[in-house]
Parts: structure tokens; sequence; C-alpha cells
């Protein structure tokens, strides 16, 4: 196979800016080069063995020889990896692109950050609310998690109420910006 | 003799309980909510009972539900696990009430110790010294104000019939304690039907130390040595050794008479574990509670005494006397249980949901596995996130701790975020690995909530995460954009997705 490139974002654990790579296979093995600014302890390049004789899971050989069972799955757009007990979450930098602007920062809404049962809406239409401030209390998994604004502004629309069951990403409100009047 | 045994419970403490009733000739009745049909409890019990409903209320927590369970099926007893209602008296009482047998202590002694506050009474009334408290109060009552002036700032608000940190909640100024008392109130109105608090003594990083008893009902009581439970998050435990590391041998007798004393004071029969908070400065103790029910890291104490703890409950409440003598009791070597919890450990512990598209536990000599779930199961929102334990023993603590780091890097699971990545961290933690930590531990600056991942695993997961995506299963196509759920998972649906 000819090299090709690639975009990619790592989004767990650490959540990272979009990366370019080069990556060649060829037969079993897979050489990999990013590009631009590498970030501090990482490698440039690395040379790996790979076999994978399952769909989701396969066993790499690093140049030194030591060897790494590994394993995969996609989860909607994100694909998971499992390495060295460790879980890593990637998603190509095109579905980002072609996807939805990140909702907290660009529209101001405030979404659930796991599935659970909203308890307590702290504030009504109108309300202005500092950073940080409380907005919403959860209960999952039976252990209460506060919601607080990522940013100042206004309560434009509360869109859950107590007892309401919501998934995860899921609107619980949305703010305008302080400067911004109110529709 | 039983014959039949039901089994209120979920997840690995039901597997585990069918496990020792199919071994020793009894068949396990298990029950199961709408999400957990098919789970592991069901499959490894002989027979099984639908409770309808999804949330632990209508569900694990349903008395009348469970008892109806339990006619149904001819049970002759009944085994709680923990948590749910296995400390509650009403419960037991249900039991006998309905010719049910209680796997456990009494419902008198279960009232009495359940209730934190008499507890402690009867801890001072054994001679055990107890952290100072308020009586019971409310968010602005008298009580509440006159302790918090007398004792200052942090202090705890506790659940009078709280367990495993649920409802409790460290107060560190005077602004904060009426907002903290109400949530501690309705969470644990919420998890244990019952919201009465009170405040407590802050004592600033102590070391959390339990000793297993164990009694029949003629009142022979033994112990069956401590458990180091320090490593907490929230309050709750995800790391647990046995024997402690702390515990010099006069502390550790000064300890276990402590426990025996109380179990005898509350007339205790059936397994319990007296708490105590270990002052590792002056190096005094604290009663803190006793447990009427079998813990979740009892396995450590099983790993070293090579003993089965839900057999001996059993036998206990069929009333069989318990033969073990205090001098059977010998521990051999060390033992270490790490808690998988689906949480994300590098985002403030917030549950994790989805399906599990990859559950590889590992395995090996020294290791046990209490697994509660299996492969292609939904993780969900309505019960606590501990999916398994896993424990490791050798002769030497070293050895041991080196046997759970490996098999911990072995653990695969793909689906949910777990918080492996946390425990290995601890093991790791030359602190922790020369035995010096405490339950301020996880807290320490800088965290070790935080753990590091070494850049050549950084490097190796970017070029495998780069060729995975070129493997012949896509993503959702464009047209599937907005389905970005965790745990939608495309092996399900792989039909409908467009391949490259």
């Amino acid at each position: 196979m000819t090299p090709s490139q690639g975009e990619m974002r790592e989004i767990y654990p650490a959540e990272g800016e979009v990366y370019r790579y080069r990556a060649e296979e060829k037969e079993t093995h897979f050489t990999f080069e990013l590009e631009g600014e590498v970030p501090a302890g990482l490698k440039t390049a690395t040379s790996l063995s790979i076999e994978s004789r399952n769909s989701g899971e396969g066993l790499c050989r690093t140049e030194s020889g030591r060897t790494h069972p590994f394993a995969w799955a996609w989860v909607g757009q994100e694909l998971h990896l499992w390495l060295d007990g460790c879980l890593f979450v990637f998603q190509r930098a095109e579905t980002r692109r072609r996807g939805n602007a990140p909702a907290t920062e660009v529209s101001g809404d405030v979404l659930a950050t796991m599935p659970g049962a909203v308890l307590e809406v702290l504030v009504v239409e109108g309300d202005r609310v500092e950073r940080g401030q409380t907005i919403v209390v959860m209960e999952s998994m039976k252990m209460e998690i506060a919601i607080s604004a990522s940013r100042s502004g206004v309560v434009r629309r509360v869109s859950v109420h107590p007892g309401q069951q919501v998934d995860r990403g899921m609107r619980l409100l949305e703010l305008a910006p302080e400067e911004d009047p109110l529709e | 003799m039983f014959s039949k045994v039901l089994v209120a419970n979920r997840g690995e403490i039901a597997v585990r309980i069918n496990q020792t009733l199919l071994a020793m000739g009894i068949s396990p009745v298990a029950v199961y909510s709408d999400p957990d049909a098919g789970a592991p409890h069901v499959q490894t019990a002989e027979e099984s009972a639908a409770l309808p409903g999804r949330t632990a209320e209508e569900t694990y927590l349903s008395i009348p539900k469970i008892v109806q369970a339990a006619r149904n099926s001819g049970a002759d007893s009944i085994h709680p696990g923990y948590g749910f209602l296995s400390e509650n008296p009403a419960f037991a009482r249900a039991c006998a009430e309905a010719g049910i047998t209680f796997i456990g202590p009494s419902a008198d002694s279960m009232e009495a110790l359940g209730d934190k506050l008499r507890s402690k009474e009867i801890a001072l009334g054994a001679g055990v010294s107890v952290v100072p408290s308020s009586p019971e109060c409310l968010p602005g009552d008298a009580a509440a104000v006159e302790f918090a002036e007398r004792w200052g700032f942090p202090l705890l608000v506790k659940a009078a019939a709280g367990g495993g940190g649920r409802g409790m909640r460290l107060v560190n100024q005077r602004s904060e304690l009426d907002g903290e008392m109400e949530s501690a109130s309705r969470e644990s109105q919420a998890a244990f039907g019952d919201g009465r608090v009170f405040l407590e003594q802050f004592i600033p990083n102590p070391r959390h130390v339990e000793v297993q008893v164990l009694a029949d009902e003629s009142g022979h009581t033994i112990h069956l040595g401590e458990r180091e439970c320090s490593i907490q998050r929230r309050h709750q435990k995800i790391i647990e050794e046995t024997p402690s590391p702390a515990l010099t041998p006069d502390l550790r007798r000064g300890m276990r008479d402590a426990a025996i004393a109380v179990a005898r004071a509350a007339r205790y029969a059936n397994a319990g574990t007296v708490e105590f908070l270990l002052d590792p400065r002056s190096g005094d103790f604290y009663f803190l509670e006793m447990n009427a029910r079998l813990q979740v890291e009892h396995p450590v104490t099983e790993a070293v005494l090579g003993l089965d703890m839900v057999e001996w409950q059993v036998r206990i409440a069929r009333g069989e006397p318990l033969t073990l003598r205090q001098d059977d009791i010998q521990p051999r070597g060390h033992a270490i249980e790490c808690r998988i919890y689906a949480e994300d450990p590098y985002r403030d512990f917030l549950p994790s949901t989805g399906t599990l598209l990859r559950w590889r536990p590992p395995s090996g000599p020294g290791l046990r596995l209490d697994s509660g779930v299996a492969q292609d199961q939904e993780v969900s929102i309505y019960y606590d996130p501990m999916l398994a334990k896993l424990i490791a023993w050798a002769p030497r603590r070293d050895l041991s701790l080196r046997r759970m780091e490996v098999a911990l890097s072995q653990f695969q699971v793909l689906g949910v975020v777990t918080n492996i990545p946390l425990l290995q961290a601890v093991l790791r933690d030359p602190q922790f690995r020369m035995g010096d930590y405490d339950t301020g531990f996880l807290e320490r600056d800088p965290p070790v909530t935080r753990p590091a991942i070494p850049g050549e695993s950084r490097t190796m997961a970017r070029a495998l995460a780069a060729w995975a995506s070129r493997q012949p299963v896509a993503p959702a196509s464009p047209a599937a954009e907005g389905d970005n759920r965790v745990g939608a998972s495309p092996w399900n649906s792989v039909g409908e997705r467009r391949l490259p």
C-alpha cells in the first residue's frame, strides 16, 4: 500500500488538537509518522508489526521486539482503543469538521455530562449566572452531580424539569452571553 | 436445612453468593429488574424471578416484591448481599413474618447498629473510644449550630442510616452547612429511605482500618483479622488490603479486642465488620460504625484465611455453631483488592454508561475476579457503577501488589470508561508501595487522580488508531452523524453502515 495521510484527534484521556500523520502499511508492517510539532514526551515516528486475526483485537510488536495486545471498537463516531491497561478515544478530524460544533461553547447550551435524572434546576429563565455557578443538580448511579455554568451569561431557556430522565449530551438549558439582549 | 435461598441483590455480590450456595448444594434463586434480565447473577442462579421496574426503589429495594418472589419460588431463606436491603431491619422483620430466614444478624441488632448514633453508644458502653458527634439534627437546628461552634470547621455531615459514603459531606465553612445537610439528607433518603443526618468532628487524613468478626447465635465471637481501606474517592473505598501496613502488633491486638467487645455488646450474630478511624500520628483509634452485613472487600480476608465467609453466614443463620476457634484464624500472606468502577478518573469520577463492547478480565496464579458483568452487557444509569473486584494474593505484600499491577495492565475493557488507570497509578505510587498512606491519599497535591500515561504508549496508541481506522469496519456514514451516543455500537448495526 502506498503511504497515506490522515488527520485525527485524541479526545480521551486528554482532549487534544487535531494532528496530521503519514502512515504506510506493507503486509503486517506499519510505519507511522507524526507531522508538525510533536507534543512533549511523544515520539515522532514509530514502526510496528501488527497482527490481527479477529476483528477488534490484535497484537503489535515494537522494533525492540516487545509485544503489546490491543483492542478497538467504534462507538458511534469515536474509535475506542485499549492498550497497556489504558483506554484512548480518537476521532477522525473530518468527523469533527462535518459534525456539530461543540455546543457548550458556540451556542451556549449547557449539556448533560452523563445520563441520569434531573433533581433540581436552580435557575429560571432570565436569571444572570456566573461562570462556575451550580445551575442544575442531577442524579446518576445514586450520586448527586452538580452541573455548573462554563461561562457567565443569562438563562435564555430551561429545557428540563426536576424528575426528568436525560441522556448524555442532552440540552439542560441555554445560556445567552451577557451582552446579548434577550429575545 | 436450607434447600433454596433467594439472593436479594444483583451484580458481582449476587454472583459470588450464588457460587457458594451451589457449592453447598443449595439452590440459588435470583431476582432481577428489567435492565438486568439475563445478567450474570441471573445466569448463575438455578431459578429467577422478575422484579418489574427499572430503578432500585422499584426493584431491589422493594420489600413486598422481594418477599413475594421468595414465597412464589418456595425459598426458605434470603441472603441480602450488601447495599440495597442488607441492613434494613424492616426487611429482616418482613422475612421473619413470611416464615423466611434472613441470612444476617437479627433485626434488633441491625436496627441498633444501623443507626450510627445508637451504635456509638454501644461502643462507648463497651469501653471503646468514638469520634465526637452531634445528636440527629435538621439544617438550622440549635444542636447543629452548637456542635459546629464547639468543634469548628471542617466537619462532617453524616446520614444516620448511611453507609458506603452515601449521604456524607465534608463541610469547610458555616455558609455551606445548611446546603450540605440538605443534600446529604436527600441523598440518604434516596439511597436508604431515611433522611436523618448528624454532624461529626472531622479528623484530618485518618486511616480507615476495619476488623471482620464472626459470631454465632450462642455468642461465640471471633475476629478474622483486619482490612486496611484508606484508599478512597468521595469517601468510598476503591482499594483494600490485609494485613494493614499501619498496625503494630500492639495496635492490632487493641483493635481486634475492641471489635470483639463491640460485637458482644451488640449481641451480634453472623458476619459483621467493625470500622475504626486510626490517627496515624497519635496511634489512637476510634470506633466509626459496625456494618451488619457482608462487606464489599471481604474477599481479601478470605484470601489470607482460605475460608468462605458466605458459607459461614449461611451455616450460622441456620443455627449451626461456629466451630472455628480464635486460634484457628492464622492469616497467610497478603491480599489486595481493587474495585473496578465504570467511572472517569480524569473527569471527577463521573459515572460512565454504555455497552461493554469488550470485557476480558485477567486470570492467573493468586488472582480472583468477582464480576457482575459480561461482554455486550449494558451498563445502565440505574445502579452502582462498580463492575467487578479484582483480588490478588501472594506470600508477601510487594509480591501481591506486583501481581495486581500486572493483572490491571491486562484487564481489557471497551465501551465504558473505567477507573483502571487510577488503580494503576496508585499501585505505582512510591508512598503507597511503602504502605504509607491515609484517606487523603487521592486528594494529595499533585493528585494521583490524573495518572500520566507514558509517552511510548501514547505514540503507539496514535499509531494503532491510525491503523485501526483503516480496517474494514467504518464509523457511521455522515447521514448518521447525530448518533454519537456512547453505547451506540457499530457491531450491532454494521449492515447499515457504509464500508470504505
